[in-house]
C-alpha cells in the first residue's frame, strides 16, 4: 500500500510516517501544504492519501479543497481525512459525492493504532471510515425523529457502527455476536428506518448517513 | 483645576487661570480671525447670490463655514465639556439653508468674526501692555528721546523714577490682566457653547453612534483576542498533544517487537508533551500575565524593562491598582513596545513613562532609535492599536525616520 501523507505539523507528519513505516507500510511521500500534495499524487501516484483538514495558507478546509482536487484527477484515490475536531460541514462536503473509498478520522483516533490501520485498509480496500464522534453527533442531532426510537438499543449499535463504515464481519466481531445475529438485525434496522436493504458497505454507509443527516428516509436512492 | 496647594495661595491660582485664560483668548483669536477671513467672502457670494452668479460659490462656502466651526469646536473641546460636531451640513445648498445647525454656525461666524476678533485684540493688547509696562525700566533707554512713552501714550519718560512709575504701571496692568482675561476668554468662547452645540436630538444620536462604533470595537477585539487563543491553542498544545498520542500509540506496537524501538519513540513522546506543556504556559501568560496577578503593574512593568536588552527606565507614578483588563493591556502594550524596540529600533535607551491624569491612564514609550516604526510592518502595533481601541483610548505615533521614536496611549481606566 503506498501512502502520501499532507500535515503541516511536523511533529504529527513525522509521527504518523513513523507509525505507518514500523507496520511495514510504503509511506512513499510526506508534505506539509496542499500544492506540494497535488505536486506527490501526481509524481507517486500513491493508493491511499492521509490528509489534514487545515492546512497552510489560511488553515480552514485547504485540506478537504485538495482531497476533492486529487480524487478529481485520480478517481481510484483512496482518501482519510485528519481532522482535530468534528467539523460537520467538511465532513458532509467530502461525504457528497459518495462514501466509497473515504474516510473522516479524528487526530486522536490514530492513537488508537490497531483501529488506525482498520480504517486506512477499509479506505484502501473500497470502504468507508467515519470518525464515531461524528456518527455520535448525527445520532443525537437526530434524536427527536420517533422512527429511531423503534430501535432496540442493540439495533442503535450496529446502526452506529454501520454508520462509521464496518463491514458485517466487524461489526460482529466487535459486538461479539454471530454474522448471522448481525445480518438480522440490520435487516430490522433498514425496515424501521423505511431505508432500502443493501449490503454493500459504502452504498449503507451512505444511505445511513443521508438519513441522520436529514432525518428522512429516500426509499430507492439508497 | 485648583489643587490643594493652590486654594492656600490663591494668588498662584489667580495667576495661573489669567495665563490659561490668556492662551485660550490667543488661540481665539485664531479662530476668530478665520471666522472674520469666512464672514469678508460671506458678504459679497450673498450679494452675487442675489443676482444669481454667485450660486456655485454657495455650497463652497457653507462647507467653509463648517470647516472653521469644526476648529473652535476642537479649540473648545480642549478646555471644557465637549462640543461635539453635528457632522458636514447637507450636501444640497437649499436644504443646507434650511439646516438648523448650519444657520446656527452662519450666525456664530459673524459674531465671532466681530465680538471674538475685538475681545481677542483686546485680551492680547492688555497681556502686551503688562510686559511692555513691567519691562520698562529694563529698555527704556534705549528708545530715542521723546518717544520713551508708556502703554496708552499717557506721558513721555525722562528719567529713572519715571520708568518707575511705568513699571508701576505694569503692576497695575498685570492686577487688570488677573481680573479681565478669564472672563473675557469665557465671553470669547460664550457664542461657541451657546451656538455651535448640535441640538438635543442630534446630540443623542451622535453619543448613541459613537457608543455603537466603540462597542463594537471592544466586542471585535474580544473575538479577536479569543480567535488568537483558540489558534495558539489549536496550533500548539493541541497539535502537540495529537502527536504525544500517535507516537504512544506507536510505542506500544513497537513494545511487541523490540524493546529499545519503543524506547526510542517513547523519548520522541515525551519530549513532544514537554514541548505541548511549554505552548500551554505560553498560551496561559499571554491571557492575563501571573506577575500581574500576584503582584503590582509597576513591578511587572519593572520586570519587563530588566528583561529588556535595551537599558529601559520605567518612571511610573501610579498609586493603586486599576481594573484588571486595564492592567492586562497596559501590561501587554509596554511587553509589545519593547519588543519592538529591541528588535527593531537599534535604540540603546528607551524610557517608559505612566502617568494618570484625571480618569485617563498615559503610557509614553519613547527610544533613541532610527526610527521609522510603521503600524503595518508587522511590527505588533496594530495588536497595541485593536486593544487601545476596545478600552476607547487613544494611540499616536511619531516616528520619525532617524529617530527618536514615541508612542503614545492613553487609557480610560474609570476611577
Amino acid at each position: 500500500m503506498r501512502i502520501v501523507i499532507a500535515e503541516d505539523d511536523p511533529l504529527l507528519r513525522e509521527g504518523v510516517a513513523l507509525l505507518l513505516r514500523a507496520e511495514g507500510l510504503d509511506v512513499v511521500a510526506t508534505t506539509d501544504n496542499p500544492d506540494d500534495f497535488l505536486l506527490a499524487v501526481d509524481e507517486h501516484k500513491p493508493d491511499v492519501a492521509i490528509v489534514d483538514v487545515r492546512m497552510p495558507p489560511t488553515h480552514t478546509g485547504e485540506g478537504i479543497v485538495a482531497a476533492v482536487d486529487a480524487r478529481r484527477r485520480r478517481p481510484d484515490l483512496a482518501v482519510l481525512v485528519l481532522s482535530a475536531y468534528v467539523e460537520q460541514a467538511f465532513a458532509t462536503d467530502l461525504l457528497a459525492s459518495g462514501s466509497s473509498r473515504l474516510g473522516y478520522l479524528l487526530k486522536e483516533r490514530v492513537g488508537r493504532v490497531t483501529e488506525f490501520l482498520d480504517a486506512l485498509r477499509r479506505v484502501a480496500g473500497g470502504g468507508t471510515a467515519i470518525d464515531p464522534e461524528v456518527v455520535a453527533q448525527l445520532l443525537s442531532r437526530t434524536r427527536s425523529d420517533d422512527r429511531l426510537d423503534r430501535l432496540s438499543p442493540r439495533e442503535r449499535d450496529v446502526l452506529a457502527l454501520m454508520a462509521e463504515g464496518l463491514g458485517n464481519g466487524a461489526i460482529a466481531e466487535r459486538l461479539v455476536v454471530t454474522d448471522g445475529a448481525v445480518h438480522k438485525h440490520i435487516r430490522n434496522i433498514f425496515a424501521k428506518l423505511d431505508l432500502a436493504p443493501d449490503d454493500s458497505a459504502d452504498r449503507r454507509v451512505t444511505a445511513v448517513l443521508r438519513y441522520l443527516e436529514n432525518g428522512r428516509a429516500t426509499p430507492g436512492r439508497a | 483645576m485648583p489643587s490643594a496647594d493652590a486654594q492656600a495661595r490663591p494668588w498662584v491660582a489667580r495667576a495661573r487661570a489669567a495665563l490659561d485664560a490668556l492662551e485660550h483668548i490667543v488661540n481665539g483669536l485664531g479662530t476668530s480671525v478665520l471666522a472674520l477671513v469666512t464672514l469678508v467672502l460671506l458678504i459679497p457670494v450673498t450679494a452675487l447670490c442675489l443676482i444669481g452668479v454667485g450660486l456655485p460659490l454657495a455650497p463652497l462656502l457653507v462647507r467653509m463655514v463648517h470647516t472653521v466651526a469644526d476648529r473652535e469646536r476642537a479649540r473648545l473641546t480642549r478646555w471644557g465639556p465637549d462640543v461635539i460636531s453635528p457632522g458636514p451640513p447637507p450636501a444640497r445648498l437649499a436644504d443646507a439653508l434650511r439646516h438648523r445647525g448650519t444657520q446656527r454656525e452662519i450666525a456664530w461666524v459673524a459674531l465671532h468674526a466681530i465680538a471674538g476678533f475685538a475681545l481677542g485684540a483686546l485680551g492680547l493688547t492688555i497681556a502686551l501692555d503688562t510686559v511692555r509696562d513691567g519691562l520698562f525700566p529694563l529698555y527704556w533707554y534705549l528708545l530715542p528721546d521723546g518717544e520713551a512713552v508708556p502703554s496708552l501714550g499717557l506721558w513721555v519718560v525722562h528719567d529713572v523714577p519715571g520708568a518707575f512709575a511705568v513699571a508701576l504701571l505694569g503692576v497695575g496692568w498685570v492686577f487688570v490682566s488677573v481680573a479681565l482675561l478669564p472672563g473675557m476668554a469665557r465671553l470669547q468662547a460664550l457664542p461657541g457653547r451657546r451656538l455651535l452645540q448640535p441640538g438635543p436630538d442630534t446630540d443623542l444620536a451622535l453619543r448613541i453612534a459613537h457608543l455603537t462604533a466603540t462597542r463594537a470595537a471592544a466586542l471585535d477585539a474580544h473575538t479577536t483576542e479569543l480567535r488568537r487563543i483558540e489558534r495558539s491553542l489549536h496550533d500548539g498544545t493541541q497539535n502537540r498533544l495529537v502527536g504525544v498520542n500517535v507516537l504512544l500509540g506507536a510505542a506500544r506496537r513497537a513494545l511487541t517487537r523490540d524493546v529499545a524501538e519503543a524506547d526510542a519513540i517513547l523519548g520522541r513522546a515525551q519530549d513532544a508533551a514537554e514541548s505541548a506543556l511549554a505552548d500551554l504556559r505560553a498560551v496561559v501568560r499571554s491571557i492575563l500575565p501571573p506577575v500581574l496577578a500576584e503582584g503590582s503593574l509597576v513591578g511587572a512593568l519593572t520586570t519587563l524593562a530588566a528583561n529588556c536588552p535595551v537599558e529601559t527606565r520605567i518612571d511610573a507614578d501610579l498609586p493603586g491598582r486599576y481594573a484588571s483588563s486595564v492592567e492586562a493591556s497596559v501590561y501587554f502594550i509596554v511587553a509589545e513596545g519593547l519588543t519592538n524596540i529591541a528588535k527593531h529600533s537599534g535604540a540603546e535607551h528607551a524610557l517608559v513613562t505612566l502617568a494618570r491624569r484625571e480618569d485617563l491612564l498615559r503610557v509614553e514609550i519613547a527610544d533613541d532609535g532610527r526610527g521609522g516604526a510603521a503600524e503595518h510592518g508587522g511590527t505588533g502595533l496594530g495588536g497595541i492599536r485593536r486593544r487601545v481601541e476596545a478600552h476607547d483610548g487613544t494611540f499616536t505615533l511619531a516616528s520619525p525616520a532617524g529617530g527618536p521614536t514615541t508612542l503614545m496611549v492613553s487609557l480610560p481606566c474609570g476611577l
